[in-house]
């Protein structure tokens, strides 16, 4: 193992942010850039530009049930974290109270209790602060979720043959300029094929957007100015989209 | 339509992984929705295999959901964060079964090599990777090789060298010339690297 130093760096850095050295290589070159901090951030500019091959691979759908077991867990873990979060401070104060009893009865070691006591009490207010902060970040969120639902200036129903098997869709002006598609249960589309949105002017429909439906809830934003007396349609396209709608909109609706 | 789920689908990503941390789980279903197909493309890349890769995205998505705090904004966007996350959990399952899989790459390393148009035939869906293709479309087909052998199945660029019969100085040679490559592509485009 020959020994790490700049050369070596050099020579290793390529390796190692595609993660293609062996384990005692990373460990010796992880060392080393444990100790040459001020090199961190040409090895992350380096580990980005190898991140992009992440977005490479061909697409594939995952499947629906996939979906479905992983909101099992989830779901299943999230009552308890949620019940611990909301205890944490109680079941502090209650310890705390019971070393209170246990301070009474040992009146001999007051000074020292009281001292670890106080540091106690500074763990307390620090996990106050925790959580007072995570509420606010979560309040904050909700603030701009109602905002913008005030700010939302217009709503307009989809129709067509999704929506008579069961799909619910609208499209929405959020703050103004931000037009997006929203929508519930549309149905799967044949692998190789993509929902392409088309504003439709006069009779002139203009490329908006492709998506693919995925999941119980699909938005995706509207790429073209929209006016009144324009419609919005949605029609099934090779991948890729079409320049023109090469089959009947499966959604519509006229603004 | 659930005007709750409605929330969610407005929110940025990086205000969902902090709705995370409070555990809520329909911030993580908005998550999963957006980001989903591009995990499951890179695990089923990795790993050849639909079940295989349905495990890997499993794993990874429950890392993401229990491990939300480790996310950090300036390291780079929530969908590189998930997909990093893909990644070292693919790598780590490929090198458990290293000898399984060496046979399988050694035919296909030998076997005719597609051209890049039909490896990458299929359109993207966005704009950032409409540009990560026009990148790699730019690698001479060997550097390319060298690159996808590394990242997506796990092999240390001593195993590549083997595998390809080529000196490890070719394989860094060739690593280093890609990665240059794909970053020269996006500078000579006035644009940063996407992060």
């Amino acid at each position: 193992m020959n020994e790490m130093n700049n050369e070596r760096f050099e020579d290793l850095k390529d390796a190692y942010v595609l993660d293609a050295l062996a384990e005692e290589e990373k460990r010796s070159f992880e060392e080393f850039l444990a100790a040459h901090p001020e090199r961190q951030a040409e090895i992350d500019e380096l580990g980005a530009v190898a991140g992009l091959l992440a977005f490479s691979p061909e697409m594939q759908e995952p499947p629906p049930d996939l979906r479905n077991r992983i909101m099992n867990v989830v779901a299943a873990e999230a009552a308890p974290r949620r019940e611990r979060q909301g205890s944490v401070l109680g079941g502090l104060w209650g310890y705390l109270g019971a070393r209170g009893l246990a301070l009474g009865a040992a009146a001999l070691l007051l000074i020292g209790l009281l001292s670890w006591n106080l540091l106690l009490q500074d763990q307390v207010d620090d996990l106050q602060g925790q959580v007072q902060s995570s509420q606010g970040q979560v309040e904050d969120l909700q603030a701009q979720v109602r905002e913008a639902q005030a700010q939302q200036t217009q709503t307009v129903q989809l129709s067509g043959t999704w929506t008579t098997q069961g799909a619910d869709a609208e499209v929405a002006s959020i703050s103004g300029d931000r037009i997006i598609l929203v929508a519930d249960d549309l149905p799967a589309i044949p692998e190789g094929q993509t929902c392409q949105i088309w504003v439709i002017k006069g009779d002139v429909p203009e490329p908006s957007g492709l998506f693919q439906p995925g999941g119980t809830e699909t938005a995706a934003p509207i790429t073209t100015p929209i006016k009144k007396g324009d419609t919005i349609a949605v029609t099934v396209e090779p991948a890729g989209g079409s320049e023109q709608p090469t089959t009947d909109p499966v959604l519509s609706a006229e603004l | 339509m659930a005007d709750r789920g409605k929330q969610y689908l407005i929110l940025a990503d990086e205000d969902l992984i902090s709705l995370l941390e409070a555990s809520d789980s329909e911030a993580f279903a908005t998550l999963y929705d957006r980001h989903s197909r591009a995990a499951f493309s890179l695990a089923y890349r990795m790993m050849g295999d639909r079940q295989a890769a349905e495990d890997l995205a499993q794993d990874a998505f429950l890392k993401v959901w229990r491990g939300a705090g480790s996310y950090r904004a300036e390291r780079g966007s929530v969908r590189t964060w998930i997909l990093s996350i893909v990644h070292n959990r693919g790598i780590d399952q490929l090198r458990s079964h290293a000898s399984r899989r060496r046979t399988q790459d050694k035919i296909e390393a030998s076997a005719p090599r597609s051209q890049p148009s039909e490896a990458f035939a299929e359109t993207w869906r966005n704009s950032q990777r409409e540009q990560v293709r026009e990148a790699l479309n730019t690698l001479p087909r060997e550097q390319l090789k060298i690159l996808e052998l590394a990242y997506f199945s796990g092999y240390t660029h001593a195993e590549i060298s083997e595998l390809l019969s080529l000196p490890l100085g070719t394989v860094k040679g060739r690593m280093r010339l890609g990665l240059k490559k794909i970053r020269d592509f996006f500078e000579s485009r006035g644009a940063a690297v996407p992060r």
